[in-house]
């Protein structure tokens, strides 16, 4: 790449600012990206990379600073017009229409088709396309019907059909399995490889030094520094990152020696569909215990949390929280009762995003005898609770009338940890509680796990994450298909002997196959 | 050339807000000038006409009060539904079935003191209103009807209901389909002001109520939360059906009472023509005002004020009765449309 440096730069970001409402998310920043290049755009949440990219998309407007793109200033007009000169981005949330096929969803608003719409001829052409480079999709199958994982090949083959010269991920890997994630990095280093630019926006280490070429870091709207690949390595970008070592060790002292402070009995819950998803569960939960379960999604794991919270019906069995059968309370009295539920959805069921901060912080407590004024509430009281929170959990924000899906991912999620740990329950329950989340945010969130354990709460931690159920767990169980394939203290097993156990094998099994190798 | 910009705001500030709602309601004002003068009316002059009529003498005033009093309660009515985003476009059947109620008990039951008789008149009616509403909200509770179309067709069905009984049971002693006269006893008293009667203290006393039951009690933050989101709101452990069955309940109640202050305040009886859309025009009151009681109060009289002119236009000016209806619409179209620049920053630039 490097000898032929004339003329190679496809896009050229100089001294762009934006601020929003006075909150500056990009500062000052330089961004360069040549051709054949994968130029990965590494930071926290909120570091202000996905807006860095919505003004080279035309989104937004830099309030300063320049775009080129071959060498050619631009000032958009309207947000299509740069798919239309070759800048192309595939966001977080796909934009596919789910009824239609493949097919159809890659013809949308070509500019080829005008009035005449020849199937035949569009068919062909995306198969050149697929043919270069070398994947492959059901053209027939509708889209709805996909894994997430395909649902991402078309979307980028959307932009391939258009020829762009600039491709945009905006985190691709966070929907995706660990196959599907390797099998996106070679279609990635691919498309590169016939001279496109690829900007691949992550925070994510492992990937970017898996197949980056180009390493650009921002960290609160600001450009850290730009490096190439083979010039650092995963302690170097973390520190770039965070600006602050991240080390995670825990003491676990015994807190606490209730063995059946939560118990499980013979529990069936089923989905959404109608399908038994917890079928015949039973377990207990210590105080002072994390429990964490493991298992791939789907397998019942939800179903298990909204059935503990009293968010899903409970057909047959019970659960004993604290000497009561609770197994068929109503969510309120849950909630009375010291359950707290950190929900793996954060944007869409634990806040109300379009309510201001104040009140999603005050979504448990605002029945409370303390916060009533004769048949009113206090406002007044609700609002300065609001505000120690705010305090307390360092959530930033820029203030607490605004609606609060204006907060970043790992604001939001110490809103809601804050929001919950201020409740003082008994018995938390967290799903997939860092998912999405930066660095720093990971590690507010496990501490603050952590913390709950040694103040002898009780803690049934649901979470994909094996370094975060190592880390935090005291017993790990496996869930698969609404059962648990093994029950252990955290450490007798190993990844593999767990990985086994994840799909189907009991624990008995897991072992034997493990040492037959 | 001019090129148009589109760039998405984060969100809108307050004031941002008001002005841009007041340019709509101006950009309307001009369209309906244009519409006017097609019919051969200098615009100026019938605008000048739609505002002196209504608020240039004592009499314009009281008559637009008078046509403000039944907007403030169907306003309400859907704007409460509004704030835990229900739509309730059934506000006209729930006025009809609430005065059809309270008549009856006027012409079946006996004569009361004034005082009692009148208390037993509004709570039939916010009953009526409410009964009439429960149907529409156990269809969406029980079997996810989208209420937008329950509500509007059971406009239909309480007025043929009310039109029954009045070309039936009720019809007065000349044959005409409307109920012999209320006794005193069952009428609002007048404030001394033109026909304007004491259910504009009972409109007003509603704002106050229902903006403390929306700010400042436990069911506001659980109606606030459900209309913002349902996942949430459950998770919250709010009851949301309850919710909604609640709420639907006290927004028919609000426009059964539009109903009652019509034939116990202005009509002293019933008849097909208590309303003129009151319930419909309700709705864009409410969408104006944005669920907010108190500037529900503001744009009910705004409204009325465009009713009372549109009067006067049909009797100076020769214009057809349509007129009214126009502005009205053109007003509803500018504000959807102003919706846009609340939600991007649009930018003209010269260029290409």
């Amino acid at each position: 790449m490097s000898e032929k440096k004339v003329n190679s730069t496809l896009v050229l970001m100089k001294n762009i600012s934006k601020s929003f409402y006075g909150n500056k998310v990009n500062t000052d920043v330089e961004f360069k990206l040549e051709k054949g290049e994968i130029h990965a755009l590494l930071g926290e949440n909120g570091a202000g990379k996905t807006t860095l990219m919505n003004m080279l998309t035309g989104v937004y407007f830099p309030d300063e600073g320049s775009i080129y793109f071959k060498g050619k200033k631009i000032t958009y007009n309207y947000p299509g017009e740069a798919l239309k000169i070759g800048i192309g981005m595939v966001h977080q949330r796909f934009s596919l229409v789910g009824n239609l096929t493949v097919l159809e969803n890659l013809i949308l608003g070509h500019p080829d088709n005008k009035f005449i719409l020849d199937l035949q001829k569009n068919r062909k052409l995306i198969q050149t396309y697929m043919d270069q480079f070398k994947f492959q999709v059901d053209l027939d199958a509708v889209v709805d019907e996909l894994p997430l994982g395909l649902r991402q090949k078309v979307e980028i083959l959307k932009m391939l059909v258009r020829n762009v010269d600039v491709l945009i991920v905006d985190e691709p890997t966070t929907v995706l399995t660990k196959q599907e994630a390797d099998n996106l990095m070679r279609i990635l280093k691919e498309i590169a490889s016939t001279g496109k630019g690829i900007i691949f926006i992550t925070h994510k280490m492992a990937e970017v030094l898996e197949v980056a070429d180009k390493i650009t870091v921002l960290r609160k709207g600001i450009l850290v520094s730009t490096v190439n690949k083979t010039d650092t390595n995963a302690g170097e970008l973390a520190r770039m990152m965070v600006g602050k070592e991240s080390e995670l060790t825990f003491e676990r002292p015994e807190v606490c020696l209730t063995k059946n402070f939560l118990q499980v009995k013979n529990l069936f819950v089923n989905s959404n569909k109608g399908v038994l998803a917890v079928n015949n569960l039973s377990f207990n939960l210590a105080c002072g215990e994390v429990l964490g379960i493991a298992g791939v999604t789907g397998n019942g794991q939800i179903e298990l949390a909204n059935a503990l919270t009293g968010n899903r019906e409970v057909i047959r069995g019970k659960i004993i929280f604290k000497d009561k059968d609770i197994a068929h309370d109503t969510p309120v009295q849950r909630i009375d009762e010291g359950i707290s539920y950190v929900p793996g959805d954060r944007v869409n069921v634990g806040v109300a995003g379009s309510r201001s901060v104040w009140e999603n912080l005050i979504m448990k407590v605002y029945r409370k005898s303390e916060f009533k004024r004769g048949i009113l509430i206090d406002n007044k009281k609700l609002k300065k609770y609001a505000e120690k929170i705010i305090e307390k959990y360092n959530i930033f924000l820029p203030g607490i009338n605004l609606p609060a899906l204006l907060l970043s991912g790992g604001n939001l999620q110490k809103l809601i940890i804050g929001r919950e740990i201020e409740r003082n329950c008994d018995l938390y329950i967290f799903v997939f509680p860092t998912r999405g989340l930066d660095v720093g945010a990971t590690e507010f969130v496990r501490k603050s796990i952590m913390n709950l354990r040694n103040e002898g709460k009780a803690v049934l931690l649901i979470s994909g994450d094996f370094d975060e159920l190592f880390a935090l767990s005291d017993r790990i169980a496996v869930m698969y298909e609404g059962k648990f394939t093994g029950v252990f203290n955290n450490g007798d097993h190993s990844l593999e002997e767990i990985g086994l156990m994840m799909s189907g094998h009991t624990e008995a099994e897991a072992v034997k196959e493990m040492s037959n190798v | 050339m001019f090129k148009i910009k589109l760039e998405q705001k984060e969100r809108v500030s307050k004031r941002e807000d008001i002005i841009i709602t007041l340019s709509a309601i101006g950009i309307a004002l001009v369209l309906s000038g244009i519409f006017i003068a097609f019919n051969g009316v200098n615009p100026f002059v019938a605008l000048w006409k739609v505002f002196t009529s209504a608020l240039g003498s004592p009499y314009g005033i009281s008559e637009t009060l008078v046509k403000a009093i039944p907007l403030i309660f169907t306003g309400l009515a859907v704007g409460i539904a509004l704030n835990s985003k229900l739509w309730n476009i059934g506000a006209e059947g729930q006025l009809f079935a609430g005065a059809t109620l309270a008549t009856a008990f006027v012409i079946y039951g006996p004569v009361l003191p004034k005082p009692l008789e009148l208390t037993v008149l509004v709570t039939l009616g916010a009953i009526g209103g409410a009964l009439w509403a429960a149907i529409p909200a156990l269809l969406k509770i029980k079997f996810k009807m989208n209420e937008v179309i329950s509500t509007l067709l059971l406009n239909y069905v309480a007025i043929n209901i009310a039109d029954y009984f009045l070309f039936g049971p009720w019809k007065g002693k000349d044959n005409f389909p409307y109920t012999p006269e209320f006794p005193v006893e069952a009428r609002f008293s007048r404030i001394g002001f033109g026909r304007v009667h004491a259910g504009l203290f009972l409109a007003l006393a509603l704002v106050v109520l229902l903006y403390i039951l929306i700010y400042h009690t436990k069911t506001g933050y659980k109606l606030r939360m459900t209309g913002a989101s349902l996942k949430a709101a459950k998770y919250a452990g709010i009851n949301i059906k309850k919710m909604m069955f609640m709420v639907f309940l006290l927004s028919g109640a609000l426009a059964g009472l539009a109903g009652v202050s019509q034939i116990s305040g202005i009509e002293y009886k019933f008849h097909q023509h208590i309303s003129t859309g009151y319930g419909y025009t309700g709705i864009i009151v409410a969408w104006l005002a944005r669920t907010n009681p108190f500037i529900i109060v503001i744009f009910a009289v705004f409204l009325s004020i465009m009713l009372k002119g549109a009067d006067s236009l049909q009797i100076a000016m020769r214009l057809p009765a349509a007129v009214g209806t126009v502005m009205q619409a053109l007003i509803l179209f500018a504000i959807l449309g102003s919706e846009l620049f609340k939600n991007y920053n649009i930018k003209l630039i010269r260029g290409k």
